[in-house]
C-alpha cells in the first residue's frame, strides 16, 4: 500500500474542478504564475529599450569591423563582449529577486560559511585573490598591446598580405584567452559580505504559503503541511549547505544528492516525525519545478554547432535510449518497466534533470528516482575524470573528445569540468553537445508520457480513445512543453544577443530557475524523507540497474565516439577546422 | 544481525537502517546513535575519504585543481546553470558565422 500511495494517478473522467483541484494542474499554474510575473517585470520595467540601443551600436560596429577586415578585429570582440554584459537580472527586480532566494554559499572548512560572511572575510578573500587577478590582467593588457600592433600592421596593408592577417589573428586569439584568464581571476575579487538567515526565513514562509494554498485546493490540510514543511526546506537548506563544500561539489554531490541522502538518514534512522509527512509532496515540487525547467528547454540551441552537433546529440541519444530500454525489457527483463526507461533516459539523455522528467512522465516510484539517479551521479565522478585522462593519453584530438564527453558524461557540469581539463576547444565543444543534448528532455519526457498512456498501461486487448488518453496523459507534461515552446518562439523573435540579455540572464536566471533549483532541492529532501531504505534495497537486488547502466552507457559510449568521429571528421571537416 | 556488508534486506549498514517502521520501534537513544553513526561515515567518506584520494592520486588532484581554476561546479546538472555553456556557445556562435 505504501507503494501504491507513491504512484500518481489520474482516476475517471476529466472535470472543470480538476483544474484547481489537481496536482497536475496547480503545478502547472505555479508554475506559469512564475513565469509570468517574471516576464512582466523583466519586459514591462526592465531596460529592454536601453539593451536594444547597446546592442544596435555594438552591432553596428561589428558589421563595419566584418566589412573591414577578413579577421575579427580587436574592436569586433570588444563590442562582442559589451553585449555579453548585459544582463536583465542586474535590474531592481533581479536583484530583489536574487536576494530572496539565495541559497547557502560555499565553504571549505566552516559550514557556517555557507550561511554568514562577515565583511572581514570578504575582504581576506579579495585580497587574497588580487595578485592573481592583477598578474592574468598585465598578461591580458600585453597580449591586447601585441595584438593591437599586429591589427594595426595587417591594417596598414589594407588587410591584403595573407601573412600579416594570420599573425594578427593568432595574436588576437591569444589575447582572448588572457582576456578569459583575466576575466575568470576578476571574478574571484568580488566577494561580498552576506547573511543568508533572514532571507531563508523569509523563502520558507513564502514556499509555504504557495505550496500550502496548492495543498488546500487539493482537499487537504494547510496546517499540517506547513508544520510538516519546516522541516522538509530545513534539510532543503542542509542538503544545499553539504553540497556546497568544496570537495563534495568537486565529486559532483550536490544539494540534490545530499537532499535524498540526508532526508534517507533521518527516515531510517531517527524516523521522519509523522507531522512532516503531509509535506512530503514530492510530485508537487517536482512537477512544478519541471513546468518551471519548460522556460529553459530552447528548441533553437540545437543548432549551435550546426550539423554534427544534432546528430551526435539528437540521433544518437534516441537510439541509445530506446535501445537500452528494450535492452533492459528483453535481454535484462528488468520487472519494473518505469525504473528501466528512468535508467535509460537518466544516461543517454542528460543525467538528473532527464531521470526527473522522465520519472514523473512515466509515474515512476520515488525509490526508482532515487536509483537512477545515484547510479548517474557515481558514473558521472567516475566519467569525468577518466574520459580527459583516456582521451589525453591516446592523444584523440580535442574536438572529437569534446563531442564523446559531452554525448555521454550525464551532468553538464561535469561535462564542463571534464572538457576544460581537456582544453579549450573540447570544453567548448563538449560543453554545446550538452546543451543541444538537454534540450532532448522535453520530446523525451512527451514521447514517455504518451508511450506509457497509449501502450504500458493500457489494459491488454483494449483500445484507447482520444478522451481517455487526455484523462490518463499526465498535464504537467503539457505546461511543461507550453512554456518550452513558448520561450522558444520569444528568443528567437528577440535575436540571440537580445534573447540572451532578457531571457537568459533576465527571465530565467534572475527568476524562473532561482525557483526550479529551489523545488528540486525541495522534492529531493521529500523523498529521502520519505524513502525506506528497505525498499530501496529491493529496487536493486540482482544489481540489474547497475547491468543496465552500464551495458547501456557502453552502447553510448561506442556509438557517440563513431557518429562524432563520422560527422567532425569525414562529413564536417570544415566544421571542425573552424573550431 | 548479520555481519554481511549486505544483508538479507539489502542492508549495508545491518541493525542501523532498517527502515522507518523497524527503526520507530526502537528507543530513541538507539535510534540517535544509528543517527550519528550514518551521519559519522557518510561524513568521513565525503569529507575524509574524498579529500584523501584527491590528494593521493595525481589525475584527481590534477582535476581538483583545474575545478578550483576554472570555477566550474561538476554538480550542476543542466545547462543553464553552468556559465561555460554560454561562453562556448559564443565562441562556437563567433567562429561558426551564425
Amino acid at each position: 500500500m505504501a507503494q501504491e500511495s507513491n504512484i500518481v494517478i489520474d482516476h475517471g473522467r476529466s472535470k472543470w474542478s480538476d483544474l484547481w483541484k489537481k496536482e497536475d494542474y496547480l503545478a502547472i499554474w505555479l508554475g506559469f504564475a512564475i513565469i509570468l510575473v517574471s516576464m512582466i517585470a523583466y519586459f514591462n520595467f526592465g531596460p529592454q529599450a536601453d539593451f536594444a540601443q547597446k546592442i544596435g551600436a555594438a552591432d553596428q560596429i561589428q558589421a563595419a569591423e566584418s566589412s573591414k577586415a577578413p579577421f575579427k578585429t580587436i574592436a569586433w570582440h570588444k563590442a562582442q563582449d559589451d553585449k555579453g554584459k548585459l544582463k536583465a537580472s542586474g535590474s531592481a527586480f533581479g536583484k530583489f529577486v536574487g536576494h530572496w532566494t539565495k541559497k547557502p554559499g560555499s565553504w571549505k572548512t566552516n559550514p557556517l560559511d555557507a550561511f554568514v560572511r562577515s565583511e572581514g572575510q570578504a575582504k581576506a578573500m579579495n585580497e587574497k585573490a588580487l595578485p592573481k587577478y592583477e598578474k592574468a590582467k598585465a598578461v591580458s593588457d600585453a597580449a591586447l598591446s601585441a595584438a593591437l600592433t599586429s591589427e594595426q600592421a595587417a591594417a596598414g596593408a589594407g588587410f591584403k598580405d595573407t601573412a600579416l592577417n594570420d599573425e594578427a589573428k593568432a595574436k588576437i586569439a591569444d589575447w582572448r584567452k588572457a582576456h578569459k584568464a583575466s576575466g575568470d581571476a576578476k571574478k574571484k575579487t568580488g566577494n561580498n559580505p552576506y547573511n543568508y538567515i533572514p532571507t531563508l526565513i523569509g523563502l520558507c514562509i513564502f514556499f509555504a504559503l504557495i505550496f500550502g494554498l496548492g495543498v488546500k485546493l487539493m482537499g487537504e490540510n494547510f496546517t499540517s503541511f506547513v508544520k510538516g514543511f519546516v522541516l522538509v526546506f530545513i534539510v532543503s537548506v542542509l542538503a544545499y549547505m553539504l553540497g556546497g563544500q568544496a570537495v563534495s561539489k568537486q565529486y559532483g554531490m550536490g544539494a540534490e544528492a545530499w537532499g535524498v541522502l540526508l532526508g534517507m538518514i533521518i527516515a531510517n534512522t531517527l524516523g521522519t516525525p509523522k507531522w512532516a509527512l503531509p509535506a512530503c509532496k514530492v510530485e508537487f515540487f517536482i512537477k512544478t519545478g519541471l513546468v518551471l525547467l519548460g522556460a529553459e528547454v530552447l528548441f533553437n540551441k540545437i543548432i549551435a554547432i550546426g550539423v554534427p552537433g544534432i546528430f551526435v546529440a539528437w540521433v544518437v541519444t534516441p537510439i541509445v535510449l530506446v535501445c537500452t530500454y528494450i535492452f533492459g525489457q528483453k535481454v535484462l527483463k528488468m520487472p519494473s518497466k518505469t525504473l528501466n526507461i528512468v535508467i535509460s533516459a537518466d544516461m543517454s539523455v542528460c543525467g538528473t534533470s532527464a531521470a526527473i522528467a522522465t520519472a514523473a512522465a512515466c509515474r515512476a516510484k520515488k525509490e526508482e528516482l532515487t536509483l537512477s539517479i545515484g547510479l548517474s551521479l557515481v558514473f558521472t565522478a567516475i566519467m569525468m575524470i577518466v574520459m580527459p585522462a583516456v582521451i589525453k593519453a591516446i592523444g584523440m584530438p580535442e574536438v572529437l573528445g569534446g563531442a564523446w564527453m559531452g554525448g555521454t558524461i550525464d551532468a553538464t557540469g561535469a561535462v564542463a569540468a571534464a572538457g576544460a581539463f581537456l582544453g579549450e576547444k573540447a570544453l567548448y565543444v563538449a560543453a554545446t553537445i550538452k546543451m543541444i543534448q538537454n534540450v532532448l528532455i522535453g520530446v523525451t519526457a512527451f514521447c514517455v508520457a504518451m508511450y506509457w498512456t497509449m501502450k504500458v498501461e493500457r489494459e491488454a486487448g483494449r483500445n484507447v480513445g482520444a478522451m481517455e488518453i487526455w484523462n490518463r496523459f499526465p498535464k504537467f507534461v503539457l505546461g511543461f512543453l507550453v512554456a518550452s515552446i513558448l520561450f522558444t518562439l520569444i528568443d528567437s523573435n528577440l535575436g540571440k544577443d537580445m534573447g540572451t540579455a532578457m531571457l537568459n540572464q533576465g527571465v530565467v536566471k534572475g527568476g524562473t530557475s532561482l525557483f526550479r533549483d529551489w523545488f528540486f532541492a525541495l522534492s529531493f529532501a521529500a523523498i529521502g524523507l520519505s524513502t525506506n531504505f528497505r525498499e530501496l534495497a529491493k529496487y536493486f537486488k540482482g544489481g540489474k540497474p547497475l547491468i543496465l547502466y552500464v551495458c547501456g552507457q557502453s552502447f553510448n559510449l561506442v556509438l557517440t565516439l563513431a557518429m562524432a568521429y563520422v560527422m567532425f571528421y569525414l562529413v564536417f571537416p570544415e566544421i571542425t577546422a573552424k573550431i | 544481525m548479520g555481519m554481511s556488508l549486505l544483508n538479507q534486506a539489502g542492508n549495508i549498514f545491518p541493525g542501523f537502517l532498517q527502515g522507518p517502521d523497524i527503526m520507530a520501534k526502537k528507543s530513541l537513544i538507539r535510534r540517535l546513535a544509528a543517527f550519528v553513526f550514518v551521519l559519522g561515515v557518510t561524513f568521513a567518506v565525503i569529507y575524509g575519504l574524498f579529500p584523501w584520494m584527491t590528494h593521493s592520486f595525481d589525475p584527481l588532484t590534477r582535476m581538483s585543481q583545474s575545478l578550483n581554476e576554472t570555477g566550474i561546479d561538476p554538480s550542476r546538472y543542466y545547462y543553464t546553470d553552468v556559465e561555460q555553456v554560454r561562453e562556448s556557445e559564443q565562441y562556437l556562435r563567433g567562429v561558426l558565422d551564425q
